[in-house]
Order: C-alpha cells, then structure tokens, then sequence
C-alpha cells in the first residue's frame, strides 16, 4: 500500500514538475528576450534622444551666441554709444559700456582699440591701456566681421563676443561677455532635458567650469572627462557614483590649450524607469502564471492519479473476487469514461456470473440489455408462459438420403430458421432437442400478449416450412414436415443446476403438456398441437377442436385445438367443414353416437379431416364394442410417450 | 562751383578729371610735372589710390579750392576725395531721403543731422589726416577724405595714374595712401629741376575686403 501510494506521488511529482519546469523555461527565455530588447530599446532610445539632445543644445548655444552678437551689434551701431567712444575719454566711456551691458544682461563689456589694446573695461578698470587677453578673437573679428567664443577669465569660462565699432570702418572692438556658470547650465539643461556640465580639459588638470550634477557626481566625472571626451562624441555609457549615466560630449572651443567641452549627461535608470515599470509588470504576470500553473497541474495530476489508483485497487478487489466494488466515476473526462467503464465491466461481470445462461438464450439487444441492468429477476419464480415444442417430423427420413454434413447443416439450417422467427416474435430458445426446439414466450422478459405472440410464431413457422417444400422436392428430398406443440401455463422460472453449471429455464406440468402436445401432431397428423389455455388467451384464431386428452395421473382432462389461422383468412369452405366437424363432436360427446357416426362419416375424405375421422371411427367402434360407463368424460388418455 | 556741381551726375572719373583740371590750370612758370602709377602686388592699376607731393623746404602754400561730397543713391559720391587742409567741403544731398553724415576720425569730427539738400554751411577740414564718412542711419555708407597739407595732390583713375602739374622745382616727399592699403607706404624722396617730367610709381599691398554692412 506504501509502495502504490509512493508511485502515484511519483506520477503526480512527475506532472507538476514537468508543467512548473516547462512554464520556468518559457518564462525565463522570454524574460531573458524581452530583457535584452528592453535594454537595447531603452539603450538606444536613450542614444537617440541624447543626440538630439545634442543638437538642440548646440543650436541652443549658437543661437544665443548669434542673439548675443545681433544685440551687441545693436549697441555698437548706436550713435550715441559710437560718440561716446569718439570722445576718448575713459570715464565716459566705462559709463556707457556699464550701462550698454546691463541693457543686455551682459557681466562685463570692453572697449579695445585698433592696436589691440584695452580702451576701457567695465570687469577691472586698470585694464586700460594693457593689451586685450584674446587677440585671436580680435583677429577673427577682423576676419569675419563679428566673432564669438568661449574664453577664460581667471577660472570663470565666459561667452565672449567681439564686434566693430564701425564708423563707418571698425574703429574700435567691443568685447561683450557673458559668464558661463551653474545658472547658465541650468537653463540649458531645461532645454535640452539632460544634465549639463562645461568642462575645460586645456590645463594640466581638467577643470569643471559649470554644471547641474549634484556635487556627489562631479569627481567621478571629472575623474572620466579625458575619457569622455574622446569616446564621447556620439554617447558613451559610465557610472556615476553608483549610478550609470549616458553620456555625450560636444567640443564647444578646441583650439590649442583651451579646450572647452560641453557633457551632457542622462541617467540611464531614469531613461529606463518606463521600462522597468514595464519589467515589473512582466514579472508580475510570471509569478501569477506559475502560481496558476502550479495549482492547477496539481489538481490535474490529483484528478489523473486519485482514480487510476482507485481503479487499480478496485481491479485488485475483482481479482480476489470480490465484484461488490464501486468505482466512483468522478468527471466527464477520459477518466471519468474510464470509471464507468470499469464500472460497467464489473456490473457486466456480476450478472454475467448470474444471467450467463440466459444471455446465451436471448439475442434481443434489448433483453440483454434488461438483463444486465438486473430489471429482471432469474432467481426463480412463477409466472404465466407459452411453451412451444417443435420437431422435424421426417427428418430421420430426410436424412437417410444425405450425407452427415448435408443432413447436419440441414438440421442447422431448420433451427436456425426457427430460432429467428422465435426470436422475432420476442420468444427465446430454450434448447435444442435433437431435431427440435424448445422455446419460451414470456421468460425471462414477460409481455401481456405472449400467447398471441407464441401463437403467431408456431403459424409463421408452418408456413414457413409449408413454403420449403418445393425447395426441397426440387434437391430430391421429401416433403418436410413440422409439428408444433403448444401451451399456456404457469410455471417456475430460474436458474437451476448446479452452481457450476446455472441453467435459466421453465418447469412445470404445463411444460411437459406442452411436449406431448407436440407427439400429438402427429397422432392427429395436424402441424400445430395448443392447448386450451392458449386457445383462449388468443383471440381471432379459428380453432379446430381437435380432442380431450387426460394425462396420466390428472383429473382434468385437456381439450386440445389445432389453430387454423386468422379470422377471415380461412376459407368459407373450411369454416362449414369446421362447423360440421365441431357439430360431429358435440354429438359424440353428447353420445349421439348414430348421429355422430353419421356426421364423421360425411367428413370422412375431406382434407385434414382424414385421420382425425380415422380415430374417431375407432372411438366409436370402441365405444360400441364397450359401451362407456356414466362418468365418461369423452376423453382419450395420454400414457408415456 | 556751379560749374562743378553740373557735372556730378557723370560718372565719377568726370568728377576726379574736373578736380584734376582745376589744379592744373593753376598759372605756373617753370612748373615740374610729377606722372604717377599705382599698382598692386600683381602689377593691376589700383585705382582710388590717392598721392600728394610735400615740399622739404618749408610749408606749401595753401590754395582755396572748393570741394564737395555728395550723397547720391545712398553712396558717398566720390568715394575717396583728397582736399589741402583748410578746405571747407559741401554735402549735398542728391537723394529723396534724408542722410546723417557723420565722422569720428580725429583730424574732422563733426556730425550733419538728419538733412536734405544741401547743408547752408559747409565743414571745414583743418587738420591734415585721413577722415571716414559715413551714415548714421546707412552703415553701409562710406566715403574717405584725405587731408593733406599740401596744393600738390592727385587721385588714380581706374587706369592707376595720376598726374601732378604746376610742382615748383626742388625737394618734395611724395606720398601715397589707398583706403584698401594693408600697411603705410614710406614717402617717396624726389628732386624737381623746372619743367620737367618725372614718372614715379608705385606699387600698394593690398589687404582683403573685410566685411562690411551690405545696401539694404
């Protein structure tokens, strides 16, 4: 028992396992998939947004730097300013340039003159007279007209722009400038949505000029710039800190030992955050598909395993023998089918031990079929049947000419033709007795017309070996001829014998009745033999009386009929025969002897009247010979067979 | 001077000829005469290249001759003048709009607001020196005058000569100057015999066009 219980927590281990692995599999590779495309996606997106990011900002810083020369521009074609300068005096000169630069918002303004040297300056007034810091932007001017850049004053990086004063030739510089600082880095980053930092990489150290990063980042990137401005240019990925940024660096002033980088910098779980929602929900759905999974192929395995171990213990009860098990049949499903059929097989075992014989009788799909649902009882009772005996008459005669097989699958071939037409009229075949058949109407299953339906059945068959006949003669064989005994009784019904040998069958006097009626055919040379019972439970049947028997050791002395067939297909020939025949009878039993005698006499050559009369005539001459006592019933006794 | 306002509607080479003719009918006896040609580093003629011929002995006597810039298209016509220290210049105003003439160069500050026609007085140029013109409200206008300290001076045609009549002899510094020059020329060191003719030329580097305001 410990050992069928282990197997089976195998097998229902095995399912789960299997599922529960299977599904682990599948979610792992396609986490795995979706993960690495995630964080390619997000890598890229992040790339792709950090370059327009990029080119805005450098647009943004063009742009400002060209609003920054209009405006100047703007100040230095302003007549008054241009006077202003005109006049060479230093005073009012650094006046106006305070004031022009806070028209603009600018942090300083210079004048420079032709030569290079400052006129005035608003940043430190004692400039005056020394030369310009930055003759190369001067020199650009020249060139290009107007110039911006970005140049250093002391640490502070500053936008530097240098215009003419023309008047109408360049008679003078101005160096307008615009201090790059956490301010300016700010607004960028507003614009560009990513951190910004100015970095000057000119000097021995490189220097962090401006930015948005928290302070706790700006070593680790300042600890990177050389690395990150030369692998930078279209995005590179470093930590941080703790945190992995994006980040790309775009040259803003690369010209000998000043070289000033923008950064910018996005943090790549930022970038990722959509994505690792999405992560979450991913994993989120996996573990409510395994614990799904899990349950489920749980109960799946207990549904597989609990009734197969139930039927195998079951099939180990109806080995033992033991047929009183029940097997629940549990679902719908295969399993379920299976149960019932196991079920169905040990319900079909029992009463096969019980009905076995009586299956063997029945071959109506529908008798069997009450049968094995125990509707009907075979434990033996009493009940109402017909009884019909039949025999080959001649058979012995038939055979004489034919070889053992002919005559044998002859014989097969007459019972299995009234076997059929037993069958098809709801009656079953009791045995067979040699030559002939014992059937049974009204056992095991019981119909209200039994009688009507025997009857009809032992017609069928006369007729039905009235028409082989011909068939025969034409072989070469004589004429078959059948004799049909039949009677209605009640008799006791069951399986009878021993326990290895059960035999569902009939007994009773109204049987043994039933089997001389048939040896009376051929006293009366008629095929068909009823009793009196039967003759009254059939209605619309023209009856021939044919006698009254007394059996041996009975009282009661029978009347037996021959059915001639149904009302209205006798002829009216045979029904005045019959008249006069039944008119004879009643005389002779009346003991009109002379007028009975008179009448047979009449009937004497008629067909089917010939042998009867013949016994009769011997009655008579009998009766005559020894003239009857007072209790005469008018009877003629059966002795044995 | 009504004469010379008549031609200013020719072209500009009529205009330099004018001023030319008029420094040479200056009556003079024994007078020398200086041919000039100005050419650039590839041997072009350079023209508006202006030179001007100073005694070594003593100060040049000063001549009175009437000048005129005029505004015409909003362009300074003629570009470059050359005029004696001393002279007093028109500005007169040929377009339909107003102009702002104005110069900050040190040898002639001076500012004609807003006007149209001609200014009742005209502004004298004292100091010797190169003076820029422009427009306070046309950047790009612009005109060069040259005020030299001598009656001895010429402009090149677009041929890149020039001539100057009427020299007394005896030692001058000829010097020339161009709006376009990249660097100063040093005088030139001459000796004038009476009626002579000397050819003396020159060649100028020039610096390239450097930016300036385009005529909207």
């Amino acid at each position: 028992m410990k050992l069928r219980t282990r197997s089976n927590n195998r097998l229902q281990h095995r399912i789960v396992v299997f599922f529960v692995v299977l599904l682990i599999a599948v979610q792992l590779t396609s986490f795995l998939a979706i993960r690495y495309a995630i964080e390619r996606t997000a890598q890229n997106s992040l790339r792709d947004e950090m370059r327009v990011g990029a080119r805005v900002f450098k647009r943004l810083l063009d742009q400002n730097s060209q609003q920054l020369i209009e405006a100047t521009s703007v100040l230095t074609y302003d007549f008054g300013f241009r006077e202003a300068i005109g006049t060479r005096d230093r005073d009012t000169i650094t006046s106006a340039l305070r004031n022009h630069a806070a028209r603009i918002k600018a942090s300083g303004m210079s004048v420079i003159d032709m030569e290079g040297k400052f006129v005035a300056d608003t940043h430190d007034e004692s400039n005056a007279g020394k030369t310009y810091p930055h003759p190369d932007m001067v020199k650009r001017a020249q060139l290009l007209g107007r110039t911006s850049g970005i140049r250093m004053m002391g640490d502070k990086p500053y936008q530097v722009v240098v215009v003419p004063v023309l008047a109408p030739l360049p008679i003078a510089w101005v160096a307008m400038t615009f201090a790059i600082d956490d301010g300016t880095a700010g607004d960028l980053q507003r614009l560009s949505s990513s951190d910004v930092t100015f970095v000057r990489v000119g000097g021995a150290e490189p220097q962090l000029l401006a930015t948005t990063l928290p302070p706790s980042r700006r070593a680790p990137l300042l600890a990177q710039v050389r690395m990150l401005i030369g692998y930078g240019r279209d995005g590179v990925s470093t930590h941080l800190g703790d945190e992995e940024f994006e980040v790309l660096a775009t040259p803003l002033e690369d010209t000998g030992d000043l070289r000033i980088f923008a950064l910018l910098q996005r943090s790549v779980s930022e970038g990722h955050a959509p994505y690792l929602a999405l992560q979450a929900v991913l994993m989120f759905l996996a573990a409510f598909a395994l614990a799904v999974t899990l349950f489920g192929s749980i109960r799946i395995a207990r549904r597989i395993t609990r009734p197969v171990a139930e039927l195998a213990e079951a099939a180990r009860e109806i080995a033992r023998g033991n047929y009183n098990v029940r097997v629940n049949p549990g679902g719908d499903d295969e399993l379920g089918d299976l149960a019932r059929s196991f079920g169905g097989m040990v319900h079909e075992l029992t009463e096969r031990d019980n009905i076995r014989d009586a299956l063997g009788k029945v071959a109506s799909t529908e008798v069997v079929e009450m049968l094995l649902r125990g509707q009907i009882e075979l434990g033996g009772e009493e009940r109402d049947v017909t009884i019909m005996f039949t025999d080959v008459r001649n058979f012995t005669a038939l055979a004489e000419t034919l070889t053992p097989q002919q005559s044998l699958s002859l014989l097969n071939e007459f019972l299995t033709a009234i076997s059929e037409v037993v069958e098809a009229h709801g009656g079953v075949v009791d045995k067979y007795l040699g030559d002939g058949v014992m059937a049974i109407f009204g056992a095991p299953v019981m119909r209200p017309d039994d009688p009507e339906r025997a009857l009809h059945c032992a017609l069928v068959i006369r007729k039905r070996v009235e028409a082989l006949g011909p068939t025969l003669a034409a072989r070469g064989l004589p004429h078959p001829e059948v004799g049909l005994g039949m009677n209605t009784a009640r008799v006791i019904a069951g399986n009878m014998g021993s326990p290895s040998r059960l035999n569902y069958t009939v007994l009773g006097d109204g049987v043994n009745l039933a089997s001389r009626l048939e040896g009376l055919t051929k006293r009366y040379h008629v095929p068909i033999v009823a009793g009196s019972r039967t003759r009254e439970s059939v209605p619309g049947i023209v009856w021939r009386e044919l006698d009254k028997v007394r059996v041996k050791g009975k009282t009661v002395a029978e009347r037996i009929y021959e059915p001639l067939g149904r009302e209205g297909e006798v002829g009216a020939a045979d029904l005045a025969r019959l008249a006069r025949w039944h008119e004879a009878l009643e005389d002779f039993r009346s003991r009109r002897f002379t007028s009975a005698h008179a009448g047979f006499e009449a009937l004497a050559d008629e067909r089917g009247y010939v042998r009867i009369i013949a016994i009769y005539m011997g009655y008579l001459r009998e009766l005559t010979a020894n003239p009857p006592r007072d209790d005469w019933d008018a009877s003629f006794t059966l002795y044995d067979k | 001077m009504n004469s010379l306002t008549e031609c200013y509607p020719r072209p500009v080479k009529t205009a330099l000829r004018a001023i030319v003719f008029v420094l040479a009918a200056a009556p003079a006896s024994h007078a020398a005469t200086l041919e000039i040609s100005v050419t650039d580093a590839r041997g072009a003629p350079v023209e508006d290249a202006v030179v001007w011929a100073m005694p070594k002995t003593g100060p040049a006597p000063l001549r009175k001759r009437d000048a005129a810039i005029a505004q015409r298209d909003k362009a300074f016509v003629p570009l470059v003048s050359v005029i004696q220290t001393g002279t007093a210049v028109q500005f007169p105003n040929q377009d339909p709009i107003r102009h702002h003439v104005y110069s900050f160069s040190p040898p002639k500050t001076f500012e004609l607001k807003l006007y149209a026609g001609t200014p009742a007085a005209p502004v004298l140029f004292d100091k010797p020196g190169e003076v820029l013109l422009g427009c306070n409200i046309h950047d790009h206008m612009i005109a060069y005058v040259y005020v030299v300290d001598t009656p001895w001076f010429a402009k090149t045609g677009k041929d890149g000569e020039a001539k100057i009549e009427g020299l007394p002899a005896g030692d001058y510094d000829v010097q020339l100057a161009h709006y376009g020059q990249a660097v100063a020329q040093a005088a030139a060191s001459i000796r004038l015999r009476g009626d002579e003719t000397l050819a003396q030329g020159f060649a100028v580097a020039l610096k390239p066009p450097v930016p300036r305001p385009q005529a909207k």
